[in-house]
């Protein structure tokens, strides 16, 4: 039994015990203790690792292999689902089965979805990726459907998403084999690359597709937001965390690995002016602006941090697609990142949500004087979310930039950088409107979140502050991922990198920044007359009262000023387009139906036959 | 460089930028005076505000996150100095970069956006909504300078930057070889200086419709701290960038003051844009310019 | 073994339906099942003698091409075991009186007694015939449930039905006189000659469309939806997921053995694409759960045309696959959807009463769509594989159109899911009936133990395919070249 087995087994054996003793308090403990175990087997793994199981199914091998970029998303997936462990194993999952939710079935698909990635993760061949992608969407289906009525109507509208794609990929999967003659990856390395322009471009529309949809990228990300905002706590976290980033693994196999991105930029549309590779980018960059931006006019906390999840990702297959050392080491590291503090992120909405019972950006406020840690979870996780030093999102990102500065590209830079500028702006709202401004009467009696639950967010923030001040401790294993999937890779310091052309050393950046706040805060404290403490009512209101039952904040359509201007961009095309194919869909069925509601089948036979027979004589 | 000599440094480029940013609030109200023919404030004004805030006596705290949003604002900007090469001292620019740059001097905002919002007044909090906006609209053609300049001294570290410029005088400087984009990064530093017309963020003529709304005492004195950073800090890059850093201090001074004196001198005789018109002029103008400026680097 | 065990494949059923009534008090009741048992049996020995020599029976001793006769190579055998297994499953064991149960069991057992003589059939001429029993017992079980509705739906299948009945005989006839033979074999010797040129392709197109009423050819399939939405459920069952299947494996055979041509194979490839479609978007806006199995079930079968019409053994191999996965699957789905029929919202919050069922149900459903490793993603990676080797045009518009349905076909069949699992107070939804589950549980089982020894059976199916595919041994087999001085 090799080590890899192990893992695999003992993933099985969660979920197994998930779904039958999940509501034991024992449980998460359980779990957790196996979750570390498999991290730290998973870490300490020689790599490559083959699995010791394996079939031969009409005369091709099938079989399983983890190397070094699977291992990078398997910690990162093993981690997330700790996180969600510990933080279900408390109160928040007690309250949860008192609801008369069901507790096994949550834990259950939560294990289920980790053994499906990690299946996903290590395959070594294209079968066994179509198994992992498939228990992958299907266990994810699982617990996105766990949630209630919304969630279940949110989870369906992922079906036709999920199916589609994988109907994409199996797609590319028997081309790939009619034109190659195998499914081995390690084969198809060789193979695919030395395939005619036209057949590259099917098989890169067909997957593309496919792992397009598990990302969420545009134009097939309309499922996403619903689907994982309505999902219970913990598992909008796993979910955000790394689900998506499935379709991300998926891409760096076909782009970087297969396809190759030398040959992705052969495949030209317009005399070599626009390729593949110009495509995906664009893509890539699209989906960085238009959600984002979409996050910004979401009154649910969930729901804008989903629709930031999806804007993300286009950082990460960007910094792919650009595919130097740096920009890969910026995608790369990206998803580590964002599973840290989006995670964290989430988290803290829910755990507002469990003491307020909402998560409507509209009716909460003033809550960081009643829940200061949580309101300190959300800080670090939006620093990060946001991109700015010294959280670990800010390196990542600063590698990408960097490296589209250095592959000159200004209109990508740009649109990156206009990704995080509107982050900024909608993640102040999330903050705002939750923990800062007029505390609601109704709030007053609100207690911090349980331990149980604000050790795995803190934890969380601490490793994306870690992370961010050494960023180096990632970028061990982000190498490891490059050097598999034959990019180059991005030399690296604990700091960051250093390069004559421009260095990022985090150490000394966040090193004089705290040392700047704690020069501003001496300067504070230190001189100048003692500050006191004032109600929130005793406020500047024009000359009036406040008193407790007057609303004094400003939460709705925060942004108006801004919406003056860009309001009339947002059209809803996709939401429309997705109409129009429900519609069409809608109108083929209703012609179908016609056929089999006819009045007269016998004549319509007699002139089929008729038909029938003249197209087989005269053919 | 031993670490002796560094950590000097990493000290006195906060507060020689301090100094210097209190000199140019004193030359932006002499300016604002010649212009509405007043005499001005004396010399050591700006001191005495900040002197006269921090001691008075009502001192309202709105709670700890309105502390640490001031701690933060000027806690920011102190770490920013330490980037930004000056003349004989180099701090960590080396280490961070004009990219680490920008993205620091995002904290102060987001700090004095933590405390305005903790404030729990409305007023504020429209104030912020607004600086954001604001911000989100210098930003586009600012990076889009940074990415023109970057390339085109195929550095992303100031010190490179300083040295290339200064390699063969005012012939080699950004403003010589970049002047569109010298000329677009001036009008989104005028942008980000919040003047007018751009000032709806500030709102300073109706301070209690805008983010200052619950400031005072030495909450108002660490932003006027905060403000005197600022006009350094968005100088000195620009310096930086295209006027060929500083060779020597005399010759710094000049070329910091210049530039800041540059918009003052247009500032007052402005009135001021809305906040949709504030987006729409600084992503068609600045931006325009900026992308041209990068298409003409580029090729 | 005796070959001429073949001919009581066919007979026993036969002779039992007959006798049923006569038999006296409780063993009346035994007569069905022992039956199919020994016919199972049957199955179940010819199955071994089968892989290495398919067994041939010339009955009366005529010798081939006069006479009629039996073949049975291992899809034969195979055939045969699933014919008596899936009746024994699907059997009815309560009626409302005893005659109406006694008339249910007869002509089941006659259904299987003729759907096991097209297992084995060796010459066109039984095949009608056999057909015509099937057809004529399955008019009867059809109208079994004595309601308007399924008489009404009955009616227009005996209508279509006969129609092609008509036209099948016609084709029979055309290829009688243009060959003189009727034997399979000395057709498949005398084809190349005859019957490839346009006569014999419209003759061959009559037959398809005759065979194909049952087996849900779209064209003739029209009377599909009805039938088994207001049939038994295990009536269903029976015609969708067995009869179906009888009928698909004479057309293969016709293909194989006496049509290897490209026309034939387009004619398949395009009606069964046709079906697909058609069955996919039908039932995407069903809103009956039978009805939408029933939609689903002709999809399922224009699958199967196309698989079949991909030439060589890997067409075969993907046939059988997909028509066996639907004789798993579609049989138990019909029984769930005894108690679950009618619209969605009835059968909301199902899965709190009958959570096994729900399990079950979307076990189905999962391995209908292709998840994988659950078979009928095996069934369908061999046909998309198939298409795919296939030069480009309809063969591979024919794997895009089954990528992009079952997409629509997951989208309904979730949304059945949706319904079990979702929460409505209004819907009472009935607990299922104990031999649903049972009947389910039997299928489920069957389709797991497959999921898990999947790659042990990928031999077997291949080798099945490629003795089905040799034209040259099946005459070889029941033509012996006749060597001097050795009475034939």
């Amino acid at each position: 039994m090799t080590s890899l087995d192990l893992l695999l087994i003992l993933s099985g054996l969660t979920t197994l015990t998930g779904f039958t003793f999940g509501n034991h308090r024992a449980y998460p403990w359980l779990a957790g203790i196996v979750l570390t175990a498999q991290i730290g087997i998973l870490a300490s793994m020689p790599l490559p690792m083959a699995a010791g199981f394996g079939f031969e199914m009409f005369g091709r091998p099938v079989g399983w292999q983890m190397d070094g970029f699977g291992r990078f998303f398997a910690l990162i997936t093993l981690g997330a689902a700790l996180a969600s462990v510990a933080y279900t194993g408390g109160e928040w999952g007690e309250r949860y089965a008192a609801e008369g939710k069901n507790l096994r079935w949550l834990h259950g698909a939560l294990a289920g979805n980790v053994l499906a990635m990690l299946l996903l993760l290590a395959s070594g061949d294209l079968i066994a990726f179509f198994i992992g992608w498939e228990l992958t969407s299907w266990a994810g289906f699982l617990l996105m459907a766990q949630g209630g009525e919304r969630a279940l109507r949110a989870a369906m509208r992922y079906v036709p998403y999920a199916m589609a794609g994988a109907m994409a990929v199996l797609g590319g999967l028997v081309l790939t084999l009619t034109w190659t003659g195998t499914l081995d990856l390690s084969q198809l390395v060789m193979l695919v690359p030395g395939l005619a322009n036209w057949k590259l471009a099917l098989l890169l529309a067909l997957f593309g597709t496919g792992f397009a949809v598990k990302m969420g990228l545009l134009p097939v990300h309309l499922w996403q937001t619903p689907a994982y905002a309505e999902a219970p706590g913990a598992a909008t976290a796993f979910l955000g965390a790394i689900s998506s980033r499935m379709g991300l693994f998926g891409f760096g196999l076909l782009l970087v690995k297969l396809i190759t991105l030398t040959r992705l930029a052969d495949l030209s549309f317009i005399d070599g002016l626009f390729s593949a590779r110009d495509l995906i980018e664009w893509v890539a960059a699209l989906t960085i602006v238009l959600p984002t931006f979409t996050a910004l006019k979401q009154n649910d906390a969930r729901y804008l941090l989903a629709w930031h999840g999806i804007g993300q990702s286009g950082y990460m297959l960007l910094g792919l697609v650009i595919g130097d050392a740096t920009g890969s080491a910026g995608g790369l590291l990206h998803v580590f990142n964002h599973a840290t503090y989006q995670a964290a992120l989430v988290l803290s909405v829910f755990a507002v949500m469990h003491r307020t019972g909402t998560a409507d950006l509209n009716s909460m406020g003033g809550l960081v004087a009643r829940m200061p840690f949580t309101f300190l979870v959300m800080l670090l996780g939006i620093i990060g979310l946001a991109g700015l030093p010294p959280m670990n999102g800010f390196v990542s990102k600063w590698l990408i930039y960097r490296s589209l500065m250095i592959e000159g590209r200004p209109l990508l830079f740009l649109m990156t950088v206009l990704g995080t500028l509107g982050t900024i702006l909608s993640v102040y709202k999330l903050i705002h409107n939750t923990f800062l401004g007029q505390l609601r009467a109704e709030h007053e009696q609100i207690r911090e979140a349980p331990w149980s639950m604000l050790v795995p967010m803190l934890a969380l923030v601490a490793l994306a502050f870690v992370t961010g001040v050494a960023p180096g401790l990632a970028l061990d294993y982000v190498n490891q991922a490059q050097a598999a999937l034959g990019l180059p890779v991005m030399a690296h310091t604990l700091g960051g990198v250093e390069s004559p052309r421009g260095s990022l050393d985090m150490l000394w950046i966040v090193g004089v920044l705290f040392a700047g706040f704690g020069i501003g805060a001496l300067l504070f404290y230190g001189a100048g007359g003692r500050s006191k403490r004032i109600h929130q009512l005793d406020n500047y209101a024009g000359g009036h009262f406040l008193s407790a039952d007057v609303r004094y904040q400003y939460s709705d359509h925060f942004y108006a000023g801004l919406m003056h201007r860009i309001g009339p961009l947002y059209r809803g095309s996709f939401t429309q387009m997705e109409a129009a194919l429900v519609s069409a869909n809608d109108l083929l069925a209703s012609l179908m139906q016609a056929w089999y509601r006819q009045a007269v089948p016998a004549l319509t036979l007699l002139i089929a036959t008729v038909l029938g027979l003249a197209w087989m004589i005269w053919r | 460089m031993n670490m002796l000599e560094l950590l000097t440094e990493l000290a006195l480029m906060p507060l020689i930028a301090f100094t210097i940013g209190l000199f140019m609030v004193l030359m932006m109200r002499k300016i604002a005076a010649k212009i509405q023919r007043r005499v001005g404030p004396p010399l050591l004004q700006p001191l005495y505000d900040i002197v006269k805030l921090y001691a008075k006596e009502t001192q309202n705290s709105h709670g700890l996150i309105h502390d640490i949003g001031i701690v933060m604002a000027v806690g920011g900007y102190i770490a920013a100095e330490t980037m930004l090469p000056v003349p004989g001292m180099n701090g960590i620019a080396d280490k961070s970069g004009l990219l680490a740059l920008a993205y620091v001097t995002m904290i102060p905002s987001l700090g004095l956006a933590l405390g305005v919002g903790q404030c729990a007044n409305p007023n504020g909090s429209i104030g912020i909504a607004r600086a954001l906006t604001a911000m989100l609209a210098y930003d586009v053609p600012f990076v889009i300078i940074i990415f023109g300049a970057s390339w085109f001294y195929g550095s992303n570290n100031l010190i490179d930057i300083v040295a290339h410029q200064q390699a063969g005088g005012i012939a080699t400087w950004g403003a010589a070889k970049m002047p569109v984009l010298a000329i677009a990064a001036l009008f989104s530093m005028y942008a980000m200086l919040g003047k007018q017309p751009f000032e709806i963020y500030v709102a300073p003529a109706e301070i209690a419709t805008g983010p200052m709304v619950e400031m005072g005492g030495k909450y108002l004195g660490g932003l006027f701290v905060m403000q005197c950073f600022q006009l350094f800090t968005a100088s000195a890059i620009y310096v930086t960038m295209f006027l060929g850093g500083g060779e020597n201090w005399p010759f710094f001074l000049v070329k910091l003051f210049a530039i800041i004196a540059i918009p003052m001198s247009m500032a007052f005789v402005f009135p001021r844009y809305r906040t949709e018109d504030v987006l729409a002029v600084v992503w068609r103008w600045p931006v325009l310019l900026g992308l041209a400026g990068v298409w003409l680097v580029m090729h | 073994m005796n070959p001429s065990v073949l001919a009581l494949v066919p007979a026993l059923p036969l002779l039992a339906a007959f006798l049923l009534p006569l038999v006296p008090g409780a063993a009346r009741r035994l007569v069905g099942p022992l039956t199919l048992l020994a016919v199972a049996f049957i199955g179940l020995n010819l199955w071994p003698m089968a892989q290495t020599e398919p067994m041939v029976l010339a009955v009366g001793n005529f010798a081939p091409p006069l006479g009629i006769t039996f073949y049975a190579d291992t899809v034969s055998a195979l055939f045969v075991i699933a014919v008596a297994l899936v009746t024994l499953v699907l059997w009815p064991w309560s009626g409302s009186d005893a005659g109406n149960l006694d008339r249910k069991q007869s002509l089941t057992l006659i259904l299987a007694g003729a759907c096991g003589g097209l297992a084995v059939s060796g010459d066109l001429f039984n095949v009608y015939v056999f057909y015509e029993l099937a057809a004529v017992a399955s008019f009867g079980l059809a109208a079994g449930a004595r309601t308007a509705a399924a008489q009404i739906a009955t009616f227009r299948y005996v209508v279509i039905g006969s129609l092609c009945s008509l036209l099948a005989l016609l084709g029979i006839t055309l290829i009688y006189v243009q060959t003189g033979t009727v034997n399979l074999a000395h057709l498949a010797q005398l084809a190349p000659h005859t019957l490839h040129n346009p006569l014999g392709l419209a003759a061959f197109f009559m037959i398809l469309l005759g065979l194909g009423v049952k087996a849900e050819l779209f064209l003739v399939n029209t009377w599909a939806p009805d039938v088994y939405a207001t049939a038994e459920a295990r009536v269903s069952g029976l015609l969708a997921g067995l009869v179906s299947k009888l009928a698909l494996l004479a057309v293969a055979r016709l293909l194989v053995l006496i049509f290897p041509l490209p026309e034939a194979r387009d004619a398949l490839l395009v009606l069964g694409m046709l079906g697909i479609l058609s069955g996919e978007f039908a039932a995407f806006r069903a809103r009956d759960v039978r009805r939408m199995l029933a939609w689903s079930s002709i999809a399922q079968l224009g699958a199967a045309f196309v698989a079949f019409a991909i030439p060589g053994p890997a067409g075969l191999a993907a046939g059988l696959a997909v028509a066996l996965h639907h004789l798993l699957v579609k049989p138990a789905l019909f029984l769930l959807a005894d108690r679950w029929g009618g619209s969605l919202a009835q059968i909301t919050g199902a899965a709190r009463n009958s959570p096994v069922s729900a399990t079950l149900f979307v076990l189905f459903i999962l391995s209908m769509i292709g998840v994988p490793p659950l078979p009928g993603f095996w069934a369908k990676y061999l046909l998309l594989s198939g298409l795919a080797a296939q030069p480009q045009g309809l063969w591979w518009l024919a794997g895009a159109i089954i990528l992009l349905t079952t997409v629509v076909e997951a989208v309904y069949l979730f949304r059945v899911i949706g319904a079990l699992y979702g929460h409505d107070h209004r819907a009472t939804p009935k607990s299922q009936s104990a031999t649903a589950v049972i009947g389910s549980g039997v299928f489920a089982a069957v389709l797991l133990a497959i999921a898990f020894s999947a790659p042990l059976l990928a031999l077997p199916l291949n080798r099945m395919a490629v003795q089905m595919a040799d034209s040259a041994a099946y005459i070889a087999r029941v033509l012996p070249p006749v060597l001097p001085g050795v009475a034939p």
